[in-house]
């Protein structure tokens, strides 16, 4: 009786740890994560140029305010604050893309830092992941009327959810891991 | 003194030459001058350059197994970039004995993100019947489901903090010690008579200002505007306490910093705590 409750727990344990490292992230797999989040992030940066640039047709920046939002997580907002004011101003992401496309500018110039930072994964108790990515952001609008120029850089500190997936392909189950943006706190610096 | 600062102004070089990946932009992104290398972007990166836990430029995550994984020269260099240089007053001697404590050869000291005994300070704006009111959070994290969580674990609120002065000694109500003869009649002066309900509590009783904050939140009472601070407590390296504290300003020593450094002598850590946690 004694060997059969021990052969169970020693089942029950191994069971467990097969679960815990399927759960665990290896390095190598971190890297992976991180290379298609930060397509994403490429993406969304290709996104938010093209959406502020005053060449861009109504029509057109809101087929790509679209796709912009289709990389987002339901719900994600951006919380915005400046060298000003410390206290945060938040918009829903559309939102955000509407303001970003009703600038006052003639001219608006949206320029990356070649410069990243990209966290460690956190568990969360739901079992997704989450991290965060940091990239900096040049802007600059002309207005030629006024003759007015502004100048911007700011730090945007932007959200990952990391989940894995299962898909059905010609009768076979298989597993993926997938990204998505998260809320996006966007904070101008002193640079 | 003279070692520490060449340790220092080899990082900042090093950090500043270390070549970021250019993804973004492509070719017309733009090339960053090293400042933005060499500031302590997330508070995660404070965790890693305390441990020794990545390269210099922070493009390689190292873990265990791989040669610079927590490397003493490597952590003596971020650990001398890790302090706010310009307008704390921490002295160099004390910042000296910290460094030497976490590197012990014989006992070297890591943050650890999941262990307990460091805090997060949170300071928020609510409207509080019809008023802004500044709102504090004491906030930490803690294994919940299949990961962790930031919880709340106390709030400090200054429309709060008068709401229970209880009096003591014979300057206070009290009921009598014979009101069970009466069938405590006499509840009536504590919940009728008296505007000091507290009075007539326990010795040990402590108002739960959580609790009072959640009620009123739930009555639509408080209503969530904004967040405009966030500092950071750690009691994580043993005999220290220090505060982390995020610097934005030009220059190269910037983003989450040690702002405030305290040797601990038996009895500072939990008085320390009591004046973060009741500071109501």
């Amino acid at each position: 009786m004694k060997n059969k409750v021990i052969l169970f727990l020693g089942l029950f344990l191994s069971a467990s740890l097969a679960v815990m490292a399927q759960d665990n992230i290896s390095p190598a797999r971190k890297q992976a994560i991180d290379s298609l989040a930060l397509e994403k992030v490429k993406d969304l940066s290709k996104y938010i140029a093209i959406i502020g640039s005053k060449e861009t047709q109504f029509s057109e920046a809101n087929r790509v305010m679209d796709r912009a939002e289709e990389l987002f997580a339901p719900g994600a907002e951006m919380g915005v604050s400046s060298i000003n004011t410390k206290e945060i101003a938040y918009y829903k992401v559309r939102r955000y893309f509407e303001r970003l496309m009703a600038l006052n500018y003639d001219r608006v110039n949206i320029t990356w830092y070649d410069i990243q930072y990209i966290s460690d994964l956190e568990r969360q108790p739901d079992g997704r992941y989450v991290g965060v990515i940091t990239i900096y952001q040049r802007f600059e609008g002309t207005s030629i009327e006024t003759g007015m120029n502004y100048k911007d850089t700011t730090k945007k500190d932007i959200t990952i959810y990391v989940e894995k997936k299962q898909t059905q392909i010609a009768g076979r189950t298989i597993e993926f891991w997938d990204v998505m943006l998260g809320d996006v706190r966007v904070t101008e610096t002193s640079a | 003194m003279r070692k520490t600062f060449l340790i220092f102004a080899f990082f900042i070089a090093i950090i500043s030459v270390a070549p970021g990946q250019s993804y973004l932009g492509g070719p017309g992104a733009i090339k960053d001058d090293g400042r933005f290398a060499a500031s302590t972007k997330q508070l995660n990166q404070f965790f890693r350059r305390f441990n020794g836990e990545e390269s210099v430029d922070g493009n390689t995550r190292f873990y265990p197994g791989d040669s610079l994984f927590q490397n003493q020269n490597l952590r003596k260099g971020f650990l001398s970039i890790l302090f706010d240089n310009q307008t704390s007053s921490i002295s160099p001697d004390l910042k000296n004995q910290f460094i030497q404590t976490v590197l012990s050869p014989v006992y070297p000291q890591y943050l650890i993100f999941h262990r307990p005994g460091w805090y997060a300070e949170v300071d928020a704006v609510f409207n509080f019947k019809g008023k802004r009111e500044q709102v504090t959070f004491i906030m930490k994290i803690q294994p919940e489901g299949l990961g962790y969580e930031w919880v709340i674990d106390q709030v400090v609120f200054n429309p709060f903090k008068n709401l229970f002065n209880k009096p003591v000694g014979d300057k206070k109500d009290f009921l009598h010690p014979l009101s069970h003869e009466l069938g405590f009649m006499n509840l009536r002066r504590a919940f009728q008579e008296s505007n000091a309900p507290e009075s007539f509590t326990s010795k040990s009783y402590k108002p739960d200002y959580l609790a009072i904050f959640l009620y009123e939140m739930k009555q639509g009472n408080l209503r969530f505007e904004t967040v405009n601070d966030v500092k950071f407590h750690f009691f994580l390296i043993g005999g220290w306490y220090f505060e982390v504290n995020q610097f934005n300003r030009p220059g190269f020593n910037t983003g989450w910093l040690i702002s405030n450094l305290v040797r601990l002598g038996p009895g500072d850590k939990e008085t320390l705590l009591k004046y973060i946690y009741d500071q109501n």
